[in-house]
């Protein structure tokens, strides 16, 4: 769900129309949206490289990790799922919520990871360092954009 | 209910995609046009009932329609006409604000034909009012909101048909 959803579920369940804060809100939010697109773009087009340069570093600070231990199998797992992760962050900005995030990536997380015997704390690890590397390649504004999200999945998976 | 935003999201999650440059262009449209939505939203819900008004008179006043015997007939019937009419142009609004028309399935169209039917509401009186609420509601928020607008209305009558 997006904020635009937000505040009209909101007014609908009290049977009224969006007043003048829902509007300003509303407008505020349009009026952002050439600024998160650009960021939408930015990570779509360096989707590849912020998992490359990630994985790297996540692997110096953490060698003993399943994605790291020779299995090619395992190895493209973990970078698919970095990969996916940073689109989620490119929905969710798109959509000024960690809604998309949540309902798509982050219910469940730790229940999945878990059960597929990866230890989380090299999850949160390993998203950490995709944030690093995301925020090094960007400017402060749209780095402070897309930090959160990242932060939000480090914090599910706590 | 989705918005133009997350049904572009939910369409390309299914198939693990970036949007494409064709969705990202509606995107990038729709959230310059924030300005000319919230604006139409506002003047909108400050005149909704001449709106209402207006629309009855330019379609379904002094037909057989609320004439003794018409659907529209009884002070109770009357309400009920206008208290739908003003429904739609509510959740016109809304679904134009979200720039999608999903609203308008979930909380509107869904089983609403079937009601009418069972109720002896006309299908044909009801679209003339709608269509009629289109003209009004772009005499007073413009052309071009006036046709966003139009989309939704359209939408409407099209569900009910």
């Amino acid at each position: 769900m997006s904020m635009v959803a937000e505040l009209i579920l909101n007014a609908d369940s009290e049977a009224r129309y969006l007043g003048p804060k829902e509007i300003h809100i509303f407008q505020d939010f349009l009026n952002t949206g050439e600024q998160r697109m650009r960021i939408a773009r930015f990570l779509a087009e360096n989707e590849q490289k912020i998992v490359q340069n990630g994985t790297n570093k996540f692997w110096e600070r953490c060698p003993v990790t399943p994605s790291n231990s020779g299995v090619e199998r395992k190895t493209n797992s973990c970078m698919r799922d970095q990969g996916w992760y940073v689109r989620l962050i490119a929905y969710s900005v798109m959509a000024g919520s960690e809604k998309p995030l949540e309902e798509i990536g982050t219910i469940g997380i730790k229940e999945m990871y878990n059960s597929l015997e990866i230890p989380i704390r090299n999850i949160a690890e390993c998203m950490q360092c995709l944030k690093e590397e995301t925020v090094s390649m960007m400017n402060e504004e749209d780095a402070a954009e897309v930090a959160p999200y990242f932060d939000f999945i480090i914090q599910s998976l706590s | 209910m989705q918005d133009l935003i997350t049904s572009t999201i939910n369409t390309f999650d299914v198939r693990a995609q970036y949007p494409d440059s064709d969705a990202m262009n509606k995107l990038e449209e729709y959230f310059r046009s924030g300005d000319l939505r919230a604006k139409a939203s506002l003047a909108i819900s400050a005149n909704a009932k001449s709106i209402i008004t207006k629309a009855v008179a330019k379609s379904l006043m002094y037909t057989d329609i609320t004439a003794p015997g018409g659907n529209m007939y009884t002070c109770r019937r009357y309400a009920a006409c206008i208290r739908d009419l003003e429904y739609f142009l509510r959740y016109a609004t809304y679904a134009m604000l979200a720039g999608d028309p999903s609203i308008l399935e979930e909380r509107i169209l869904n089983g609403l034909r079937e009601t009418y039917n069972s109720l002896g509401v006309p299908i044909g009186g009801t679209i003339r009012a709608v269509q009629a609420m289109k003209e009004v509601t772009a005499d007073l928020v413009g052309t071009d909101a006036g046709k966003e607008m139009g989309v939704y209305f359209d939408y409407i009558c099209s569900g009910l048909s």
